[in-house]
């Protein structure tokens, strides 16, 4: 571009020496690596192996224990690889009936979780100042009270309420518990929401209910998914309220059959290593499944909580 | 913010009737399993309450009989002691220090473009994701004397194998705490690393800050804030740590690892003497309710 | 102070099509004021980027002061970059902020204090050192990024979009600030802008860059006069210039809409041309003046030291500078006359300014 080479002031380069190569000539390029040396490569992976055998090691044990026939407590290729362990659990600990117990009250729960953490969160975002604050920490002081300081008291409540092993009481009690922590996290989640929507659906003569079931609650649908996938997970794991909550073996779940498995009768010496793997495994699986698949909006989400302290 | 301006009495219920409305289911179901159960324990610490036998038809009220005994009692001191050294050894030191030089590792692989960065940080997760119950199990069988994975590793490289549970039960219990909480501490570190804009490593580079000045001068001080509230956090719930130690040890050998949730839960139900393990429950609610306090003063989230 | 030089200065980054700065060489003179101007994406931050050290290029070289700097480190350049979004360490007061750099450096308590002193009062900011950043406002940030650079006493400034972040009547203030500044300090200085009244007002000269290539390279009155290309004529300026087809008849070059240009003597006889004229380059005159074609108004657009009017000449949507008392209605029909002397012939095709 010949204009372009006309219009270009040139200053002759003050340079003498090193840098009088003529100008047209490629200079070799000394480039310094930009993504960190060799040596810190081999660093960082040490670190990480370290870190993935300290963390991962004992679901290794657990996967090699369940699909062994005779299985042992350290890790090893199982010796009798089979299926049997689960086969037998299947058949002997009712694991089929409390599968279907924890399968409906993790769902059961999951719905009541989100239709009141909804109702509650939005309220919570929109209230107004005064009584705002003081129904916030009291969410906050909520979530901080321990399961462990409750489950005495609940356990005498649900006995006079005759909610004891009932499907009812657990679902109650399990909604309850991952309450305050639900709504907190989607409470963040409505903040972020603008109010212009529901505000162009109050003028549209919308009463507040159907504003916020027709405008805002789609909008937040990813925040639900969250919540969902948290209630769910939550009721599955849970067992110390199961533990308080049921002694008949009719309602049992997962968690408790799981810890009824190895925990029974008084210690844990006799203890087939392949039988409570194996419903360990079946036991854990949904929970890894669930969380490993929605992990990235979660993980936004409690990052989230971070940013807003 | 609010479109509308806050009224004073009637006009502000009025306005906010629906909204108060919206709060009542979740609100009664609290109150129903938080709040009444707390009240419960404080009425019932006041009394002789037991599972079976005379004291369970006709509780009588003891005034503070209960909350004396456990000041004079001996077991609760060692409980109290108990519970201190696991939550500074599992939470203040194990699960922070750990979690933070997590999310920075990870946070540095990540910048790097290490393909393995999501891996490592998946299996963190996991010990996390997984219920307490099975972390207890699993561990129960990593630490067997005669045949658990870390005993049959010392005795790979001629070390002789250590009775975890039984001749260092602490320890091992903050060695599962500290795998399970990791995690969230390094959540959260990795929000706030990621809220620090890389212009100011940038500027920090053109001012002539080596890798560690960078470090020390930008990242660290702007962790500090999130830091005290991540602390405060995990203590909070290392607190009330009840099942885990029920998995492994259940308190002992002895009482060597109760803490005081156990305290309570064995006083409640293998005592039978719910009168007073109410009373253990009422201070550690307590105690809860004091470091929320602080919690909330630390934070001061957004309202 | 010193001078840069970029030659040849190549760079791609992984999965783009195109390289970020293709075959750029230029030269910052010592104690000039360059501007590198050009819409996003252009490469010019990338190449205020490979100055500082932040990017290194993939080929070709950059030299201060005669010195080739690629593969070194930001810290050994001495160079000074004042950031977009002015990158203040937000937990250190302003004041330590000024300090970081010749704590780093470890320069004498004395020194340090004399130079923070000295520069606060060159940008008034003495009595804001005490804040921390989110208790200044931009204007204030900005100064003390200003600052931060200043005290280092670097032999090079460069500054990425520093103005974009702040109001329109700031932004015109912190103009004339820094170039006063710059000049003061008799500093070379390399500052990036997309915004052309920018570069305009403020750079000794200007380098337009568009795909990563630079366009031309001239001072604001030549390039404003003669732009080397279609790109920088329409970039340069505001309204900008006229951009109208021609058609070539023997003798004259004719365009749609009736005017008539005299064909100014070529070597080459390209195939297609367009025709450039700024809207200050034509005159509204009476009915019948030789040269003059009529035009419908659409719109007149009052500035009050001037009008911006905007008719259809021919197809095209011509804009005329006129005196703030012609304002001809919509609809009206005015006549106008280009001034031969503002005509410039662009090649269709390349896009690349033949001599009118």
């Amino acid at each position: 571009m010949s204009a372009v080479a006309e219009q270009q002031t040139r200053v002759p380069s003050p340079t003498a020496g090193a840098s009088a190569a003529p100008v047209q000539q490629q200079t070799v390029n000394r480039r310094r690596p930009e993504q960190g040396s060799r040596q810190e490569w081999i660093v960082v992976h040490v670190l990480y192996l370290i870190i993935v055998i300290f963390f991962f090691a004992p679901f290794l044990w657990l996967l090699t224990a369940a699909f062994d026939g005779d299985a042992v407590a350290y890790i090893r290729w199982p010796a009798q690889p089979t299926f049997a362990n689960f086969t037998y659990v299947y058949q002997n600990f009712h694991i089929g009936r409390a599968l279907a117990n924890s399968l409906f009250i993790s769902t059961a729960t999951m719905l009541l979780s989100v239709v009141l953490v909804s109702l509650a969160a939005y309220s919570l975002s929109r209230l107004e100042f005064g009584l705002k604050s003081v129904v916030t920490y009291g969410v906050l002081v909520l979530q901080t009270m321990p399961l462990s300081a409750t489950m005495v008291p609940i356990y005498g409540l649900a006995r006079d309420l005759h909610l004891r092993n009932t499907y009812l009481g657990l679902i109650l009690v399990h909604s309850a518990i991952e309450m305050p922590f639900l709504i907190w996290l989607m409470k963040g989640f409505f903040d972020t929401i603008p109010r212009y929507l529901e505000e162009a659906a109050w003028l549209d003569g919308r009463s507040k209910f159907r504003a916020w079931w027709e405008v805002v609650m789609p909008v937040a649908r990813p925040g639900i998914v969250v919540i969902a996938g948290f209630a769910f997970l939550n009721a599955w794991s849970e067992v110390l309220m199961v533990i308080i909550l049921v002694d008949d073996p009719g309602k049992s779940t997962v968690p408790l059959a799981f810890y009824q498995t190895f925990r029974s009768n008084g210690g844990y010496n006799e203890v087939n290593y392949g039988l409570v793997a194996a419903v360990g495994v079946i036991y854990v699986l949904p929970v890894i499944a669930l969380f490993f698949s929605l992990r990235k909006m979660m993980v936004r989400g409690l990052m989230s909580t971070s940013r807003g302290l | 913010m609010a479109t509308m301006t806050p009224g004073r009495g009637l006009i502000a219920w009025r306005r906010n009737r629906s909204l108060i409305g919206g709060l009542l289911p979740a609100a009664s179901l609290l109150s129903l399993f938080f709040v009444a159960p707390a009240i419960w324990a404080i009425y019932t610490s006041f009394t002789n309450r037991a599972l079976v036998g005379l004291d369970a038809r006709h509780p009588r009220h003891v005034g503070w009989a209960n909350y004396e005994r456990l000041l004079h009692s001996p077991a609760f001191k060692t409980v109290l002691i108990n519970s201190l050294v696991f939550v500074v050894g599992s939470a203040v030191i194990g699960q922070f220090l750990l979690g933070l030089a997590l999310a920075l590792l990870l946070d540095h692989g990540e910048h790097r473009g290490y393909r393995a960065t999501p891996f490592v940080y998946g299996s963190v997760l996991l010990a996390w994701v997984n219920p307490t119950v099975i972390a207890g199990f699993l561990w129960v069988a990593m630490f067997d004397f005669y045949y658990g994975s870390l005993n049959k590793t010392l005795e790979l490289f001629g070390l002789s194998g250590v009775s975890w549970l039984g001749k260092a039960p602490m320890l091992s219990l903050i060695i599962v705490n500290t795998w399970r909480g990791a995690a969230f501490v390094m959540i959260i570190f990795q929000g706030a690393l990621r809220t620090i804009p890389s212009q100011i490593y940038e500027a920090a580079r053109m001012d002539g800050a080596s890798a560690w000045q960078r470090f020390w001068d930008h990242t660290l001080p702007n962790l500090r804030q999130v830091a005290a509230v991540v602390l405060l956090s995990v203590t909070i719930s290392t607190f009330g740590a009840f099942l885990l130690i029920l998995t492994l040890t259940n308190g002992g050998p002895g009482t060597k690892t109760e803490v005081i949730a156990l305290y309570a839960y064995h006083a409640a139900f293998q005592s039978r003497q719910i009168g007073y393990g109410s009373a253990i429950a009422a201070v550690m609610l307590g105690l809860n309710l004091i470091f929320a306090a602080i919690y909330l003063r630390v934070s001061s989230p957004k309202i | 102070m010193a001078e840069i030089q970029f030659e040849h200065v190549v760079k791609q980054f992984p999965r783009q099509a195109s390289p970020a700065v293709n075959d750029l060489s230029f030269t910052v003179n010592d104690g000039e004021l360059l501007i590198l101007l050009g819409p996003s994406g252009c490469g010019k931050t990338t190449a205020l980027r490979m100055i500082a050290g932040l990017e290194e290029p993939d080929s070709g070289d950059i030299r201060i002061d005669g010195q080739s700097v690629v593969g070194m480190a930001p810290k050994d350049r001495d160079i000074a970059l004042v950031f977009q979004q002015y990158a203040l360490y937000p937990h250190l007061s302003a004041r330590n902020n000024l300090l970081y750099p010749l704590k780093i450096q470890k320069i004498s308590k004395q020194e340090r204090q004399h130079r923070i002193d000295q520069t606060a009062e060159l940008l008034k900011i003495s009595h804001l050192l005490d804040r921390k950043p989110n208790q200044l406002s931009g204007g204030e940030q900005q100064r003390v990024a200003l600052g931060r650079a200043i005290v280092r006493q670097p032999r090079v400034f460069l500054m990425d979009e520093p103005l974009s972040n702040l109001d329109a009547k700031l932004r015109t203030h912190m103009r004339t600030e820094i170039k006063t500044l710059q000049q003061e300090l008799r500093a070379t200085m390399a500052f990036v802008t997309h915004d052309q009244a920018e570069a305009m007002t403020m750079a000794d000269r200007i380098a337009v860059m568009n795909g990563g290539r630079l366009q031309q390279l001239a001072t604001p009155d030549e390039m404003y006069k003669f732009p080397a290309n279609l790109f920088v004529a329409e970039f340069l300026g505001s309204p900008p210039m006229n951009i109208l087809p021609v058609r070539q008849m023997d003798g004259h070059l004719s365009v749609p809409g009736g005017w008539s240009i005299p064909e100014p003597s070529r070597t080459k006889a390209p195939a297609e041309l367009l025709l450039g004229i700024r809207p200050e380059s034509i005159r509204v005159v009476a009915a019948g003046t030789p040269g003059a074609a009529p035009a419908s108004v659409i719109v007149s657009e009052p500035l009050g030291s001037e009008v911006i009017v905007n008719v259809n000449l021919g197809e095209t949507m011509v804009r005329v500078r006129t005196p703030p008392d012609v304002r001809p209605r919509p609809g009206e029909i005015v006549h106008l006359q280009p001034d031969l002397d503002g005509v410039r012939l662009f090649d269709k095709e390349s896009g690349a300014n033949l001599r009118s």
